[in-house]
């Protein structure tokens, strides 16, 4: 699989293959009108950052894979809302997000159905996709509501800007700033007290 | 644990590559490349804020024009020099942010709660300072009156609004019917100043800027039950499948 899998790391290389002094907003422009390389290096370059993005939150990467295909067919029939000049990474993860969102209400609403059908047990393992695959940042960030989870993996992994995270979750930049102070000090108190349970436990032993 | 380090676990996780495979990254290209066509960006926001206000104006005139355009002609000229400026840059706002919630990733100034109740408490400001007859006859009835005025003529406007925005997209279909709805109630709110001339301050108070909110709830109830129609008819076919 390694042979034939494509990293987050490799893109902008494949990015300046295909097309020389090109940037995300130039190829989305391209994507527009109609040119195939330009779109499979827009998915080559994005998949990876969008695909994480869905991990982190599903765990599953079965579900972040559906759902990466839900978000590039959803990308493509609204392109035409892309306007040249604007930043282009706040485009795809507000479309990101609504499709996470979906997911999520659909998986809710069939796990209620399930529910009612008593059948609890076998849904909660496959329709929650908590299949125990979570990666770093899943558990990183698990302790976080999933508005604060959002915006750091944004800001800190994807590496968007304050101003590009308002953007792509209809906020204000003020908004998104205190969403990662609230994020660091859940984090910090998580973190601490895990630390003085480790703390605890190795004296005891 | 400092920030810092928090800061370091995080820069290690985006460092770390994630890796796809092709054959994912190859199916998806191939979706699209049947249908890849070249399409014409939204044109900007302005122009599409100006088609809508142009609705706004077109949806009072015509509202007015039927019922007749009593209020305006009994208002006094700096009634009428303040009333309807301030309307109309109302409008020019919720006009900008009802274009922003058709556009994923657009800069969100305000917020539509924010719009709801800034058009509603810059209305009130507006009448209670320029309008003096406190009596209130015919309060109920007159008042049901022009709410019902005002909602009607919110909902030809909020059709032709979705017209002009038809080649958006919806991000958050709760926001987007809460600002659709507020915009179309700015719209009644212009019929009603135009057409009524009642001008007791309670009735101006009450049930024109009633119109306002009570057309933002249903702008959200009927995203909400499109939204949850759209959820039952996916569940649906699931179910079939």
């Amino acid at each position: 699989m390694h042979e034939h899998a494509r990293t987050g790391k490799d893109w902008t290389k494949t990015i300046h293959l295909m097309c020389p002094d090109s940037n995300l907003e130039m190829l989305m422009t391209r994507y527009q009108e109609g040119d195939f390389a330009a779109a499979t290096a827009l998915i080559e370059g994005i998949s990876p950052q969008l695909h994480r993005f869905f991990v982190a939150r599903f765990a599953s990467h079965t579900d972040a894979d559906d759902l990466l295909q839900e978000t590039w067919l959803r990308i493509h029939r609204v392109r035409h809302t892309y306007r040249p000049g604007e930043p282009v990474l706040p485009w795809f993860y507000a479309i990101a997000r609504h499709v996470r969102v979906d997911h999520y209400r659909k998986t809710m609403r069939t796990r209620a159905h399930e529910q009612r059908l008593e059948e609890i047990s076998t849904v909660a393992a496959t329709a929650s996709g908590k299949s125990g695959q979570a990666d770093d940042l899943g558990d990183l960030l698990a302790p976080l509501p999933e508005s604060q989870r959002e915006v750091i993996e944004m800001l800190k992994v994807a590496g968007m800007s304050l101003e590009e995270v308002a953007r792509a979750t209809s906020s204000s930049v003020g908004s998104v700033k205190q969403k990662v102070h609230r994020a660091y000090r859940k984090l910090r108190e998580t973190m601490n007290a895990m630390g003085r349970r480790k703390g605890q436990s190795g004296g005891q032993s | 644990m400092t920030d810092r380090e928090i800061d370091e676990a995080l820069e290690r996780i985006a460092q770390t590559p994630h890796e796809l495979e092709s054959a994912l990254l190859g199916r998806i290209a191939d979706s699209i490349k049947s249908s890849l066509r070249p399409v014409r960006p939204l044109p900007p926001t302005w122009i599409l804020a100006c088609g809508l206000a142009l609705v706004c104006v077109a949806v009072a005139l015509a509202g007015a024009a039927r019922a007749g355009f009593y209020g305006i002609e009994k208002m006094s000229l700096l009634q009428r020099a303040l009333i309807f400026p301030i309307l109309g840059l109302l409008v020019w706002v919720a006009g900008t942010v009802f274009v922003n919630e058709m556009i994923p990733g657009s800069r969100r100034r305000l917020s539509p709660g924010g719009l709801l109740g800034m058009a509603s408490v810059v209305l009130v400001g507006v009448f209670a300072l320029l309008f003096r007859d406190y009596r209130t006859e015919h309060f109920i009835s007159a008042g049901i009156v022009c709410l019902l005025t005002g909602l009607l003529h919110a909902i030809p406007a909020a059709l032709l609004s979705w017209l002009v925005l038809r080649r958006g997209f919806v991000v958050n279909p709760i926001s987007a019917g809460l600002v659709a709805g507020t915009f179309a109630g700015l719209a009644g709110v212009g019929v009603l100043e135009l057409h009524c001339a009642n001008f007791e301050v309670t009735h101006i108070l009450v049930w024109h800027t009633a119109v306002v909110p009570l057309s933002g709830a249903a702008g959200v109830l009927v995203a909400w039950a499109l939204r949850f129609r759209a959820g039952s008819g996916a569940h649906g076919r699931a179910a079939l499948q």
